[in-house]
C-alpha cells in the first residue's frame, strides 16, 4: 500500500494587520507503483485499471503521420502491462473504436494475444476527414462508463490540428462530461494544433499536455507516457484543504511538477473543508501553494490558517498544517519563504508567457513584447536557464536584467509552441 | 499507513460527561417530575410510585413510602461535598456561597439512600437521574475560544485558535482563605508576571503570597519571574524561629527570611539567563507572609502589597513602598495621579537580576491583624494598581467585589483581573488574596495567646527596611 507524507514550507509570521498566508505543501507518495504492480499481477484483480488511446486520424495527419502514429500506440501497447483493460480509438470528424472489435465489447484485458490483434488494427488505419476532438472524448467517456468498477481510468490522446470540426461549446460540453471519469494525457504533433486548446482538455481531465515536433518523435513519447500512467498504482487521490470559520481560501494551486490551479475544482467537503481531485499517483512528489486570508488577530495571538490532508477515498492519510502568527518582529514578518518565492515567480513566469504569445498572436507586439521582456526578467533572477533558452528563441534579449527584448522575427511557430508547452512545467525547489 | 482524524466537519460536538451524574446530591431520585406540588391535605399522590392515596394516610398504600414527613430529599451530604476541586480551580467563579444553597436542601429523611448509593431494591428508586446541570460540561478538548470546535492536534476544527498557553492564565487556591489571579491581559504577547502561593488549611493559619513581575523587552522575563516567585516561596514556606515566641520575635524572624527569599530569588533569576542574552532578565519582588493573623511584607520594585481592613474607619494603606521613579517623585512632593502618569512613571530603581543593585534589602511592614479586625491582605502587580492605585479606591473596588462574587479569594481575584483588562489589559495582572478575618483562632486558639493583641486593628508600626532609591 502508498505511503504518504506532507511537509509544509511557509513563514508562519504576520505582521501587524497581516492577513494572508502562503504555504506550499509538498506530498510524497511512495509504494504507489508496487501497488501498480500487484494490481496487474492480480491483487487487486486484474481488471482494475482501464487505458484508451485515441489517435487522430483526420486527413491532416497525412500518410506518414497516421502510420507514425500507429507506431506510437504499438509503443504504448507494448507498455501496458497485461490484465490491463484497454481499447483504441480512431477520431477524425467522429469517433470510432479500431480495437477491439465490435464482438468483443468496449474494451478487453491486455494479453500477447490481444496486443498482437491491436497492433493488427493500428496498422490499419487511414487518414481521412476533419478534426472533432469532442466527439473523441465523448467516445472515450462511454466506453470507460461500461467499467464502472474499474478505478483507475486513463486515455492518452494524440492530435495535430485545430479542432475545426465542432464548436468550442460542443468541445467544452464534451470535456466537461468527462471530468472525474476518467484523466487523459494530450499530445499535439507538428505546429498545426492549437496549445490553448489542448491545454484545455489535459487541466480538466487531470493530465499533461506536451508538444511532439516530428511524427517521428511520438513513438518515444507515447512509450514514456504508457509508462508513467502505468506506474501510478494509487487512483483517485483527493487534497483536501481546510481553513478555519470566518477564513478565505484564496487558491489552491499545483506548483509541480506543473502548474495547475485547483481552485476553481472544489467539491465542499463540509462548510470548512473542501475536496480536490488530484488523480492517480506513482512513487511521486508534488508540491500545492495554497493561499488564505484569515481576519487579523492580535499581535503574540497564533492560530491554524490550513489543515491540508491527502485522502484517499475518505479517508486521510496524510497531513499538514499551515500556521499564523502575528508578530511585531520585523525580522521575522518580512521574511518570504524560499519555496512559496520561488513558486511564486514561477507562476507569474507562466502567466507572462502565456499571456506574451498570445498577444503576439493577436498582432499585439507592444503587450507581447513587454509581457515576454518581464518573462526574460523573471526567468533571469530565478537562474531557469530552460526557459530562458526557449525565451531566446523567440525574442532578442538585450537586457535581462531589466526586461529589455525585441520581438525575433521570423521565430518558429514550432519554438513559440514548444515555450507555451513548456510554461506550466516547473523548476523543482529545492529545500 | 498514518492514522489521521478525518477532517472534521465543524459541527459542534456535544459532551457527554455531566448529563448524568448519579452522584449528585442536588438531585432527588425519587422526584423526578419536579418536587412534591401535592398539597397533603387533599389526599395526595404518593410521590414515590405515584399512587393515588386515600386522604388522611400517613403511609403509601402501594409501596409504603412515607406521605407525612417532610419529603424525601438528599441524604445529609454537606453542600461542601458537591463542589468540586474543579469548581475551585475553574477559571468562572464558583457558584457564590454554598451557603443560598443549603436553603433549598430540606432536612433529610433517615429512610432514603444518599443519591448515588441508592440501589434498585431501594423502595421508591426509579433509576438514574439526570443532574440538574444541565449544561454539558466542556472537555478538555473543546474550544475555549469560539466554544464550537474541539481542538484537534494542538488547534480548534472549527475556528483554528490553540488551546491558550496555562503560562498566560492560571489561578492557584491552595486553602479556601488564599487564592490568586495571573493573567496576561490584553496588550501583551507573554505572561511575565508570576504568582507563587501556599497555605495551610485553617483560614489565617499560615500562608506565603509571592507576586513577580517580569520586566517587558527583557529576554526570558516570563521564565525569571517565575523562578523567581517559586525561589521565593520556597524559603518562605519554612517554618521561622519563633525567638522568645512573642509575635514581634515572629516578625523579626519572618522579615529576616523575607530577605533571605530576596537573595533565593534573585539568584533563580540568574540561574535562567543564558550567556548570550543582551538584555538580562529582571523582574519584581512582593511577598506577604501570615501567620496567626501576623502579616509581614516585603517588596523590591514596584509590585504591592496592600492591608485591606473591612471596617471603614481602619484605614487602607499599601505595605512597604514602590522602587520607582514615581514614588521619587510623589516623595519629593509631586502628586500621585501626575507621578504615576508621567513619562517614567513605570521605571522602577530596583530589580531583582544579574543586572540588579546592590542593596535588595525589601522594605518591611508588620500587621498584626485580630478577629475583630477583619480584612484583606492583597498582592498583586502594577497590571492591577494601574487601574486603581490609592489603597482606599481598591479597598472600595474590592468590597464592590465581594458583594457581586462573594468571598472567594479565586472568585475575587478574578473579579479584579476582569476589572483590569476591562479598563484595557495594558499589563499583565496578578492578584494574590488572603482573607483574614480571625477564624483561625477557632482551630489555632491555643497559639494565639490571649491578649497578645488588643484593641482593634493594632498594627505594628512598619519595620521598614531602609529606603534605597537606586
Amino acid at each position: 500500500m502508498a505511503d504518504f507524507t506532507a511537509e509544509v514550507f511557509q513563514n508562519e509570521f504576520l505582521p501587524d494587520g497581516g492577513t494572508d498566508v502562503h504555504a506550499i505543501v509538498r506530498v510524497t507518495s511512495s509504494g504507489a507503483s508496487a501497488g501498480a504492480a500487484a494490481t496487474a499481477a492480480g491483487a487487486g484483480g486484474p481488471e482494475s485499471s482501464a487505458e484508451v488511446i485515441l489517435i487522430d486520424t483526420s486527413g491532416s495527419m497525412g500518410r506518414r503521420g497516421v502510420a507514425a502514429a500507429g507506431v506510437a500506440a504499438k509503443a504504448a501497447l507494448n507498455e501496458i502491462v497485461d490484465g490491463t483493460l484497454f481499447a483504441v480509438v480512431a477520431g477524425n470528424g467522429t469517433a470510432q473504436i479500431v480495437y477491439p472489435y465490435s464482438h468483443q465489447g468496449a474494451l478487453v484485458p491486455m494479453s500477447s494475444h490481444t496486443r498482437g490483434e491491436a497492433i493488427r488494427a493500428v496498422e490499419q488505419l487511414r487518414a481521412n476527414g476533419g478534426t472533432a476532438m469532442g466527439t473523441w472524448l465523448t467516445l472515450a467517456r462511454r466506453i470507460f462508463e461500461t467499467v464502472p468498477h474499474v478505478t483507475k481510468r486513463h486515455a492518452i490522446l494524440l492530435t495535430d490540428g485545430v479542432n475545426e470540426g465542432e464548436t468550442p461549446a460542443s468541445l467544452q460540453a464534451a470535456v466537461q462530461s468527462c471530468i472525474g471519469v476518467f484523466q487523459c494525457d494530450c499530445r499535439g504533433v507538428g505546429d498545426q494544433w492549437r496549445v490553448e486548446e489542448v491545454r484545455g482538455i489535459a487541466s480538466a481531465l487531470l493530465g499533461t499536455v506536451d508538444l511532439i515536433p516530428a511524427p517521428e518523435e511520438m513513438a518515444a513519447e507515447f512509450e514514456s507516457m504508457m509508462r508513467a500512467s502505468m506506474a501510478r498504482g494509487v487512483a483517485n487521490v483527493e487534497l483536501r484543504v481546510w481553513v478555519p470559520q470566518g477564513a478565505e481560501l484564496l487558491f489552491v494551486k499545483q506548483v509541480s511538477p506543473t502548474l495547475e490551479d485547483l481552485t476553481g475544482r472544489r467539491t465542499p467537503v463540509n462548510p470548512l473543508t473542501g475536496a480536490y481531485p488530484t488523480g492517480a499517483w506513482s512513487d511521486e512528489s508534488r508540491d500545492y501553494h495554497v493561499a488564505v486570508r484569515l481576519p487579523a488577530r492580535t499581535l503574540g495571538q497564533e492560530q491554524l490558517a490550513a489543515r491540508v490532508q491527502i485522502s484517499l477515498g475518505s479517508d486521510p492519510v496524510a497531513q499538514a498544517l499551515v500556521k499564523a502568527k502575528w508578530s511585531n518582529d520585523d525580522s521575522l514578518t518580512t521574511r518570504i519563504d524560499p519555496a512559496v518565492a520561488a513558486y511564486t515567480g514561477q507562476a507569474e513566469l507562466a502567466q507572462v508567457i502565456q499571456e506574451g504569445l498570445a498577444a503576439k498572436a493577436a498582432g499585439q507586439d507592444e503587450v507581447a513584447t513587454s509581457k515576454l521582456g518581464r518573462a526574460v526578467h523573471l526567468a533571469a533572477v530565478t537562474g531557469n536557464e530552460e526557459m530562458t533558452t526557449r525565451l531566446r528563441k523567440v525574442v532578442e534579449i538585450d537586457d535581462a536584467d531589466t526586461g529589455t527584448v525585441r520581438l525575433k522575427k521570423g521565430a518558429s511557430k514550432i519554438d513559440e509552441m514548444s515555450l507555451d508547452t513548456a510554461s506550466t512545467k516547473t523548476s523543482r525547489v529545492r529545500r | 499507513m498514518t492514522d489521521l482524524p478525518p477532517i472534521p466537519s465543524g459541527t459542534v460536538p456535544v459532551g457527554t460527561t455531566g448529563d448524568s451524574d448519579p452522584a449528585d446530591p442536588t438531585v432527588d431520585p425519587a422526584d423526578p417530575a419536579g418536587g412534591p406540588a401535592a398539597d397533603p391535605a387533599a389526599g395526595r399522590d404518593c410521590p414515590v410510585c405515584g399512587t393515588a392515596s386515600v386522604p388522611g394516610s400517613s403511609f403509601c398504600e402501594a409501596c409504603g413510602a412515607d406521605l407525612g414527613g417532610p419529603h424525601p430529599r438528599t441524604g445529609g451530604l454537606p453542600p461542601s461535598a458537591w463542589a468540586s476541586p474543579a469548581d475551585v480551580e475553574a477559571d468562572t467563579p464558583p457558584a457564590a456561597g454554598a451557603g443560598s444553597d443549603d436553603a433549598v436542601l430540606s432536612p433529610a429523611t433517615p429512610q432514603t439512600a444518599p443519591v448515588g448509593e441508592e440501589s434498585p431494591l431501594d423502595v421508591g428508586w426509579t433509576g438514574a437521574v439526570p443532574s440538574e446541570r444541565t449544561e454539558p460540561m466542556p472537555d478538555d478538548l473543546t474550544c475555549t475560544a469560539c466554544g464550537q470546535g474541539r481542538i484537534v492536534d494542538g488547534y480548534c476544527d472549527h475556528c483554528g485558535t490553540p488551546p491558550p498557553d496555562p503560562r498566560n492564565h492560571f489561578s492557584d487556591a491552595p486553602a479556601a482563605w488564599v487564592g490568586g489571579v495571573c493573567d496576561i491581559g490584553k496588550r501583551h504577547t507573554r505572561n511575565e508576571d508570576a504568582m507563587a502561593l501556599s497555605a495551610t488549611a485553617a483560614p489565617g493559619s499560615r500562608a506565603v503570597l509571592v507576586v513577580c513581575d517580569g520586566v517587558s523587552m527583557a529576554t526570558d522575563s516570563h521564565i525569571a519571574s517565575l523562578a523567581a516567585a517559586t525561589a521565593a516561596r520556597g524559603v518562605l514556606d519554612q517554618p521561622f524561629p519563633k525567638g522568645v515566641g512573642t509575635p514581634d520575635a515572629w516578625a523579626a524572624g519572618a522579615g529576616r527570611a523575607l530577605t533571605t527569599a530576596v537573595k533565593e530569588a534573585n539568584a533563580a533569576v540568574a540561574a535562567t539567563v543564558r550567556d548570550d542574552v543582551p538584555n538580562p532578565p529582571s523582574c519584581t519582588f512582593a511577598a506577604a507572609v501570615v501567620e496567626d493573623g501576623v502579616i509581614v511584607a516585603g517588596n523590591v520594585g514596584d509590585s504591592r502589597v496592600y492591608w485591606l481592613p473591612d471596617a471603614a474607619h481602619d484605614a487602607a494603606r499599601q505595605l512597604g513602598r514602590d522602587d520607582s521613579y514615581a514614588q521619587e517623585q510623589m516623595s519629593a512632593g509631586v502628586s500621585r495621579v501626575d507621578a504615576e502618569n508621567g513619562k517614567l512613571a513605570h521605571s522602577i530603581t530596583r530589580w531583582l537580576g544579574t543586572d540588579a543593585p546592590d542593596d535588595l534589602t525589601p522594605h518591611l511592614t508588620t500587621v498584626r491583624t485580630t478577629p475583630e479586625t477583619p480584612g484583606w491582605l492583597m498582592v498583586c502587580s502594577d497590571g492591577l494598581w494601574n487601574y486603581c492605585s490609592e489603597a482606599e479606591a481598591l479597598r472600595t473596588l474590592l468590597q464592590d467585589a465581594v458583594g457581586r462574587v462573594g468571598d472567594s479569594p479565586v472568585a475575587l481575584a478574578q473579579t479584579l483581573v476582569d476589572f483590569a483588562n476591562d479598563q484595557g489589559g495594558r499589563d499583565n495582572i496578578t492578584v494574590a488574596l488572603a482573607r483574614l478575618a480571625g477564624q483561625g483562632s477557632k482551630t489555632s486558639g491555643a497559639s494565639r495567646a490571649s491578649g497578645e493583641t488588643s484593641g482593634s486593628a493594632a498594627t505594628a508600626g512598619p519595620e521598614e527596611g531602609d529606603p534605597v532609591h537606586g
